[in-house]
């Protein structure tokens, strides 16, 4: 049991540290990467961020890859000192983040870990800095583990998925990332913020029952003005109706299924309202 | 009349000769088809389009015009009505690069002045000469002359500290370089602003990289809080009520402008990895729901309890890169949702040299 405990956990740490370094990289490639946001490289002076955060990134990166190339066995005899140095360095660098993430907490406690990237907005807590905590007993439990290797039997391997499973959700209990990934892949922009080409508003107006209620009165191939206010696009096109000129004015909203359609006809000189008008509750936009 | 494949061009701006009453009809056609959400709601139809309405689109406190004569007791303004003579009251305050007393504001000096009551004759605020660069600063020469981009609607301004200034607008902007936000207040001259003021604190990013706004769930609140600013008009005309709302529609409205002024010959080239499109940063730290030229924003200025309806008048698109506080009155929320005119700022009760006020805005009057 206790065996396979440790050999989990050279996968595991590696997985956690790289990807922590591609959440980081993500954010930092990112073109509204600012300044505003938290990490620990804030704790220091403006002039030492940018060489910190580097070497935070650096560190993440080598101490994954070097858990990972250093778990299998690669000569005769397997060489040891190589593999101690990455556990013990994997160690060291959670052991120093528990100390900076309780020195954040102290100093900025609104600001968020970044651990994660963008994803690690939450106020440090208790959890986040058990987290690494944790991750460092496990890095100093692999210390003196031999090369890893294939389960011998499916009762080893099952074994081995139960620990996992269990560390796994061990570390998703002690990360409010987790929360945060669940939020951004449910995540919908509400209509008043999201971006629709006219044309999609064009193709819904055009296959509405609206406009072919109107179309016979549209007196021109396209609109004279188009504009958005929140959720609403608003179509306007020249017509005649009742023998006198008029403005035919339709709003498309704007969803990507079956949109509401409302039209209105006025005047075009006097600005009465000939057809229907909306209702007050449909005016929310 | 424009066509469809014409859309994507649209640069929306109620100041554009050709179609200024397009913009305008726009509150009325949405009123028409989608009716008003509560009876108080100004509605163009129920006001129909009469005096009650163009009285509550015009200007009642602001006037601006060219000083044609002052003294201690009489300012007389060349304004866009003609000649008009304007009692100063006995504690009327001055500003011309600073408080002065009325009697030091000269001939020729354009100025934006505030009555004491709506409609009454009697003035009892001065701006003269007053001016304002907000952007990115794009060049330093020396200590004491920046070039500032202040986007692509407006172009770049040339910006002069003295040695005066140049402490109080070191403390809040101590990056006076390439890259970084300025927004000062000073003195304009032509083709050029002595910066005397700072208007905000400088953001600590560098100006293409904003914050991004936290996510909405739902929709967006209504009503939104923030700062809102001002902006020297330009091209609008000076008495123009109005403002430039950051989050125009990209699809039919500036997001496609373009319009640069030109570049000093020669040694720029370099200047323009600094330039900042603030259409490419995202959303800024507000989110603020999509609207178009014409659109009508009830705005309230926290500070004085003023509130009018506002219609948008164009871009605003570089209040976005400053995710700035006011503190004019306690501290607002972060971000800029309204860059108003002069004369809006005004009306609303603000205070030009201070450059901000806490404000609430709920969209659709």
């Amino acid at each position: 049991m206790l065996t396979a405990i440790r050999e989990v956990q050279i996968p595991l740490l590696a997985a956690v540290l790289l990807g922590a370094f591609v959440a980081k990289a993500w954010r930092a490639l990112r073109p509204q990467a600012g300044a505003a946001r938290s990490d620990p490289a804030g704790l220091f002076p403006a002039h030492l961020r940018r060489p910190i955060a580097i070497l935070v990134l650096s560190a993440e990166l080598g101490l994954g890859l070097g858990l990972i190339g250093t778990a299998v066995p690669f000569g005769h005899p397997w060489p040891t000192l190589p593999a101690t140095v990455a556990r013990t360095g994997t160690a060291l660098f959670f052991l120093v983040a528990v100390g900076v993430l309780n020195e954040m907490r102290q100093r900025r406690p609104h600001s968020g870990c970044g651990c994660f990237g963008e994803l690690s907005g939450t106020p440090i807590g208790l959890r986040t800095i058990a987290r690494p905590g944790l991750l460092c007993a496990s890095a100093v439990a692999t210390l003196g583990l031999p090369p890893l290797r294939m389960p011998s039997s499916p009762t080893e391997a099952e074994l081995w998925l139960a620990v996992l499973a269990f560390e796994l959700a061990l570390i998703a209990f002690l990360s409010p990332e987790l929360g945060e990934i669940m939020v951004r892949l449910g995540y919908s922009e509400p209509c008043e913020l999201r971006r629709m080409p006219v044309g999609r508003t064009m193709s819904a107006l055009h296959a509405s029952s609206q406009w072919r209620r109107y179309a016979g009165q549209v007196s021109a191939g396209g609109p004279s003005d188009v504009w958005r206010e929140g959720c609403w696009r608003f179509v306007v096109y020249p017509g005649y109706a009742r023998g006198r000129p008029v403005d035919i004015v339709f709003a498309v909203y704007l969803q990507s299924r079956r949109p509401a359609v409302r039209a209105a006809i006025l005047d075009a000189d006097t600005d009465e309202v000939l057809g229907p008008t909306g209702t007050r509750q449909s005016a929310v936009i | 009349m424009r066509h469809l494949a014409d859309i994507p061009r649209w640069c929306d701006d109620v100041t554009d000769s050709t179609s200024p009453t397009r913009f305008a009809r726009r509150s009325l056609l949405k009123a028409a088809v989608l009716g008003w959400r509560d009876e108080s709601d100004f509605s163009p139809i129920a006001m129909g389009n009469g005096d009650a309405g163009a009285a509550e689109r015009s200007l009642i406190y602001t006037v601006t015009g060219r000083i044609l004569d002052v003294s201690p007791q009489i300012l007389i303004l060349h304004t866009e009505r003609g000649e008009q003579r304007f009692p100063l009251a006995a504690s009327a305050q001055a500003w011309r690069g600073g408080p002065v007393s009325p009697a030091a504001l000269r001939q020729g000096d354009h100025a934006i002045v505030r009555r004491r009551h709506g409609g009454g004759p009697v003035l009892d605020r001065i701006w003269a000469e007053i001016g304002r660069v907000t952007g990115t600063i794009i060049e330093r020469d020396g200590p004491t002359s920046l070039l500032v981009d202040e986007g692509p609607a407006k172009g770049r301004r040339i910006v002069l500290i003295g040695p005066e200034a140049a402490g109080r607008i070191q403390v809040r902007f101590p990056r006076l370089e390439p890259g970084y936000l300025i927004d000062v207040i000073g003195h304009k001259h032509d083709g050029y602003l002595q910066a005397l003021v700072p208007a905000t604190s400088q953001p600590p990013y560098r100006a293409g990289h904003p914050p991004a706004a936290p996510m909405v769930s739902g929709h967006v609140p209504d009503p939104v809080s923030g700062t809102a600013v001002w902006h020297e008009p330009g091209e609008e005309p000076e008495s123009l009520l109005g403002l430039a709302y950051p989050a125009l529609d990209p699809e039919t409205s500036c997001e496609h402008a373009t319009s640069v002024a030109p570049l000093r010959p020669g040694d720029l080239h370099a200047v323009e990895g600094y330039a900042v499109d603030p259409h490419a940063t995202g959303s800024g730290c507000v989110r603020l729901p999509y609207l178009s030229v014409g659109s009508l924003i009830r705005l309230r200025n926290d500070c004085a309890e003023q509130t009018r309806i506002v219609p948008v008048t164009s871009c605003g698109a570089t209040a976005r890169l400053f995710c700035d506080r006011c503190v004019t009155c306690g501290t607002s929320r972060r971000g800029r949702i309204a860059d108003l005119t002069m004369a809006a700022f005004v009306e609303l009760g603000g205070a030009l040299e201070v450059g901000c006020f806490n404000a609430t805005m709920m969209i659709g009057g």
